[in-house]
């Protein structure tokens, strides 16, 4: 009996150690890996809605989105947002860009970890190019009516980034629609 | 001599794919392109080599009997530490590599050598051993993803080698492809062996 106690005891050592390590770690790169992630979304925006300045809005339903306006008009360009759903293995996080009449004008896939070779194919120009200029009625991969064609191998990737992009145009659409002259 | 030894054994004697089939969901999942294949395999070594490393320092204080959760935790926690510090300092590397990371965690072979190898022998020994088996899986990883890339979409790390007019052989990137080309390579690592 003693002895299991103390082999109990041996392991808890080895993880408190493991834990301590990991804990310090993690405190060392946490906020350089934030501040990374955050620079990585303003390029990403700037590359979606060249030349424009970004203002921060809340959305009724607590989504954020920015509105993209013209650096030299001070007119509406466009909207970015960031799209989140669950595909295959991972949440599939996409920033998206649309113009004032709500149409695609790209998106970025900024966060995934689905399948490599299969569903990871998501973040490639071939298949993200398929957005630009899509109105959200026509979001949706070939097999559900859509005009995306879906990833060969992954149509739950697909599906989920059509789908998640869809539903925060329409989204953005009516709240927008709601907030009245803007 | 035998830190040579040690080196080449997992190359094609004790081949942890072939021969000894370790670490099938990884080398099943990564293999669609040469590319993703070459990454795995590198992080997988690395890993491999630190984690050997730690386990044949700690042979002596470990308890048989709980040998295998302790070296779950020391994997565990270098594949954490790997990550974070990449994610951090590296970020392009990691961006290419970030997703084979956790699929390390799952991989066997690191923690079939640490029971098999590293806390029976000395560091240096494990060194020799970690790098022979992560050379052998990497180069398997890179002949079974040649054969799928090449069948499922004409190219080889990207750049096209079949002509166009070529039409792809789909099932060689899907789930199946990789089960049916493990098999044929083995067959034939069986053959050169009976041969002999």
């Amino acid at each position: 009996m003693k002895y299991y106690i103390k082999l109990g005891f041996i392991l808890l050592i080895f993880c408190a150690v493991a834990s301590g390590i990991l804990a310090y770690i993690n405190s060392l790169t946490a906020p350089v890996i934030a501040e990374r992630k955050a620079k990585e979304e303003i390029a990403t925006r700037e590359s979606l809605i060249p030349d424009s300045d970004f203002e921060e809005q809340q959305a009724p339903g607590g989504e954020k989105y920015f509105i993209a306006r013209d650096k030299a008009t001070g007119d509406i360009k466009g909207y970015t947002f960031i799209a989140a759903q669950t595909g295959y293995s991972s949440v599939v996080q996409t920033m998206v860009g649309v113009d004032k009449e709500f149409n695609v004008i790209n998106i970025k896939v900024i966060d995934q970890a689905e399948t490599p070779g299969l569903g990871a194919n998501c973040t490639s120009e071939s298949f993200t190019g398929q957005f630009a200029g899509l109105p959200a009625s026509e979001l949706a991969v070939d097999k559900d009516g859509g005009k995306i064609k879906s990833l060969s191998g992954a149509t739950i990737t697909s599906r989920c980034v059509a789908n998640s992009i869809r539903e925060m145009v329409k989204a953005l659409q009516a709240a927008i629609a709601d907030g009245g002259a803007k | 001599m035998s830190f040579v030894k040690e080196l080449s054994k997992g190359i094609i004697k004790e081949n942890p794919i072939f021969v000894i089939v370790l670490g099938m969901c990884p080398t099943l999942a990564v293999t669609t392109s040469v590319n993703n294949a070459l990454g795995m395999g590198m992080a997988a070594t690395f890993v491999l080599i630190c984690s050997n490393i730690i386990i044949s320092m700690i042979k002596n204080v470990t308890p048989a009997k709980i040998r295998i959760p302790v070296y779950v935790v020391v994997i565990a926690s270098f594949v954490s530490i790997v990550d974070m510090v990449m994610a951090a300092y590296v970020p392009d590397l990691h961006k290419s590599l970030g997703l084979f990371i956790p699929l390390i965690v799952v991989n066997c072979i690191i923690l079939g050598r640490a029971e098999a190898f590293a806390n029976k022998n000395n560091v240096l020994m494990s060194i020799a051993d970690a790098i022979g088996m992560g050379l052998g899986f990497t180069l398997s990883l890179v002949v079974v993803s040649t054969i799928r890339e090449l069948l499922g979409a004409g190219t080889w790390l990207g750049m096209q080698l079949l002509p166009k007019s070529y039409d792809p052989m789909l099932v060689a990137i899907l789930a199946p492809g990789a089960f049916i080309t493990l098999g044929f390579l083995m067959a034939l690592m069986n053959m050169i062996k009976e041969r002999k």
